[in-house]
């Protein structure tokens, strides 16, 4: 103790004192922007929400590595919503009431969006996601809500005219209970009729089901020449094998997040041989496909991929834009700079650097480009179609 | 001809219930309380028998039996150090301990191995057709499986000192334990039993299906229905009572859309518990 006397005591501990509040002087003028992300780590979405996530925080830390927004960092808190309503609910009350985030991406479910939608538009949160449900739009959001998946009547009508291309008149749909169930098959019947084909059957099942041996008799009654599968993953694979056994042979079509190649690898290819799948495609000559293909390091990323890393750049863009972050600021200013005839910017980067210039952007997404309706829906996409063979999907055609 | 269809798609399907419908009926008819862990432990058990099969190459029955040994033995040791010491505090303490150690393994299992879907690497067989019926093989040994493990289980209840003294223990512990039968001891080994029995359910559901972490929590429900309807803690009644809600779910269709499958079930326990309350066979352990 020597060393020290009253004075030097007293200056050191002052100096601590002020080495101390440094950063939290630079924490307070920099305080993180808390940005929300809720999506299925488990459940049927387990093989697209993890891929989402990474996308989201690819193009966060490419934006805080940049110098952050209106000079504060972006920090994700996660939550998994388990592809189930209850859970996802709890898990957006936690963001918004104890991280108070301002917005919430990555709900992937229509039925998870459905639920956690009411709770966002209440506490004034601004949503994105890529559930395709016509209600989910139809919802009294008050604007809090966007989508970048096209809508099931997009999607439907899209399908039905594959179908039908390929001469196939009397369709059976069988598919799981959601949102999306009644609306999908409406669609589709209404575009086959065009066409002078139809819907002849139309068998909604249960979730976590073992088997689906009756729901396919059931289907088959009516002697249809294809089979419309409107399923998730885990149930999607149930059916296949059933009708394998079944020893049903016709051409059968089913949403690509059914059938990625994960879930293809857990069955014998004799099962999905000649499965056809689509899926709203991620805009694959655009810049901003390229560059999202960069930053995650891959060969190429899906629909899924491409429309979290607009999520995220949209949200960044925004709230540049708007010099505010909150989900009033998000809801009102999005479409400044999504649409119209600013400057047209592929990544978030790019875009606030451009903002920061004082000019106009319109950004033009990875997934496509993102040009909301009033109630919040893309107004149009491509669509990817592939077919499985010995066991490995391959590229048929885009539309 | 379509009602007679129903009746063998509800018999196939009440078969894959059957076997950790044993399981908890087992548990529940010595330890008196009903384990939900055994959703993890179909989950473990089919996981078991994935690594079996796929990274070991074993062929069906081996892998069975790995999911048997793995899915029994962590369901002893977890018995042993988490719900043994909540059993003195009650039925309804260890019953939920049970579903936080089901979340607990559970998510060791999603550790490991991720959230991906696998299947395991054995061919797919087309169904048998029998006058127009269609048979699923796999399911038909299912049903043959389910047959054998009761039979087993039934002769070593009624024919092993082992098993009488875990019956003793079942229908009166205290007397069970002055006449000297060590409860602990039993306890252990209807444990692993059951949870063994859990683990090759879970393989089995995993055969029909695809696995992933929620395998045996996706079915325990109807799991705990088929034990519930045929009697909770009645070893036969754990068969009767899945093929109950097999075919009674497969039968509703002739006048409901799949969507209420479900509900059917669960009426049908409702139904059941109102004209016998004791189940379909009563609660005898064998």
């Amino acid at each position: 103790m020597s060393g020290f006397d009253r004075r030097t005591l007293l200056k050191l501990s002052a100096a601590a004192a002020a080495a101390g509040a440094m950063p939290i002087r630079a924490y307070a003028q920099g305080e993180p922007i808390r940005v929300g992300i809720l999506t299925p780590l488990t459940g049927a979405g387990g093989n697209d929400g993890p891929r989402m996530l990474k996308a989201m925080q690819a193009v966060f830390s490419e934006v805080n590595a940049a110098g952050g927004v209106l000079g504060r960092r972006i920090e994700t808190i996660v939550e998994d919503d388990q592809t189930n309503p209850e859970a996802a609910v709890r898990a957006a009350r936690k963001l918004i009431e104890v991280n108070k985030v301002s917005v919430i991406m990555g709900t992937w479910a229509s039925a998870v969006t459905a639920a956690v939608a009411p709770v966002c538009w209440e506490s004034k949160t601004f949503i994105l996601t890529v559930s395709g449900a016509d209600s989910i739009t139809l919802l009294p959001h008050q604007g809090f809500l966007v989508r970048t998946q096209p809508t099931s009547k997009l999607q439907a009508n899209a399908h039905a005219e594959f179908i039908a291309g390929m001469g196939h008149k009397r369709v059976a749909v069988i598919g799981i209970q959601a949102p999306f169930a009644v609306p999908t098959k409406d669609h589709l019947d209404s575009i086959l009729k065009t066409k002078g084909g139809s819907v002849v059957s139309h068998v909604i099942y249960e979730k976590d089901k073992p088997t689906y041996r009756s729901e396919i008799d059931q289907a088959m009654k009516e002697k249809p020449d294809f089979l419309y599968l409107n399923g998730y993953a885990p149930d999607t694979v149930v059916v296949l094998r059933d009708l394998f056994r079944a020893n049903i042979n016709l051409p059968k079509f089913c949403q690509s997040y059914a059938v990625p190649q994960a879930t293809l690898d857990t069955m014998p290819p004799e099962v999905s041989e000649g499965v056809m799948t689509g899926q709203p495609s991620a805009d694959v000559e655009s810049s901003a496909y390229r560059k999202a293909v960069e930053r995650l390091g891959a060969k190429e990323i899906d629909g899924y991929e491409a429309q979290a890393t607009d999520w995220a750049s949209l949200a960044v863009l925004t709230m540049a834009k708007a010099k505010d972050t909150s989900g009033v600021a998000l809801k009102d200013n999005i479409r400044k700079i999504s649409q119209g005839s600013g400057e047209k910017v592929y990544t978030a980067v790019d875009g606030l650097k451009a903002l920061a210039a004082g000019k106009e952007i319109n950004y033009e997404g990875a997934s496509g480009p993102c040009d909301f309706t009033d109630i919040g829906d893309i107004l149009g996409c491509r669509f990817r179609y592939m077919k499985v063979a010995k066991g490995k999907l391959e590229f048929l055609k885009l539309v | 001809m379509e009602a007679l269809q129903l009746i063998v798609n509800g018999l196939m399907a009440g078969t894959i219930l059957a076997i950790p419908a044993i399981g908890l009926t087992t548990l529940f008819a010595v330890l008196r309380f009903t384990n939900f862990a055994l959703a993890s432990h179909m989950t473990i058990g089919a996981f078991a028998g994935f690594v079996a099969n796929t990274s070991l190459g074993l062929p069906v029955i081996p892998s069975l039996l790995a999911a048997f040994v793995i899915a029994g033995l962590v369901g002893w040791l977890s018995d042993e150090f988490m719900l043994k010491p909540l059993r003195a505090t009650g039925f309804i303490t260890t019953a939920i301990g049970s579903i936080a150690l089901t979340i607990a393994l559970e998510n060791i299992v999603r550790f490991i191995f991720g959230n991906a879907m696998r299947g395991y690497n054995l061919p797919l067989r087309r169904d048998w057709v029998i006058h127009d019926i269609r048979v699923s093989p796999q399911q038909a040994e299912n049903l043959v499986i389910a047959v054998v493990v009761m039979a087993l289980l039934f002769a070593f209840l009624t024919l092993t000192r082992t098993g009488k003294a875990m019956r003793a223990v079942a229908d009166n512990p205290m007397l069970a334990a002055i006449k000297g039968i060590n409860a602990d001891m039993v306890a252990r080994l209807v444990s692993f039993v059951g949870m063994g029995l859990a683990g090759l359910g879970g393989m089995l559901i995993g055969l029909d299906t695809t696995i992933d972490p929620l395998v045996g929590f996706k079915t325990i429900l109807s799991v705990f229905a088929a034990a519930v309807v045929g009697g909770l803690g009645s070893i036969p009644g754990a068969v009767v009572g899945a093929l109950v809600i097999g075919v009674g779910e497969e039968l509703s269709l002739l006048v409901l859309t799949p969507a209420y499958r479900t509900a059917v079930g669960f009426i049908a326990i409702l139904l059941v518990l109102t004209f016998r309350p004791r189940g379909i066979l009563g609660q005898r352990a064998y």
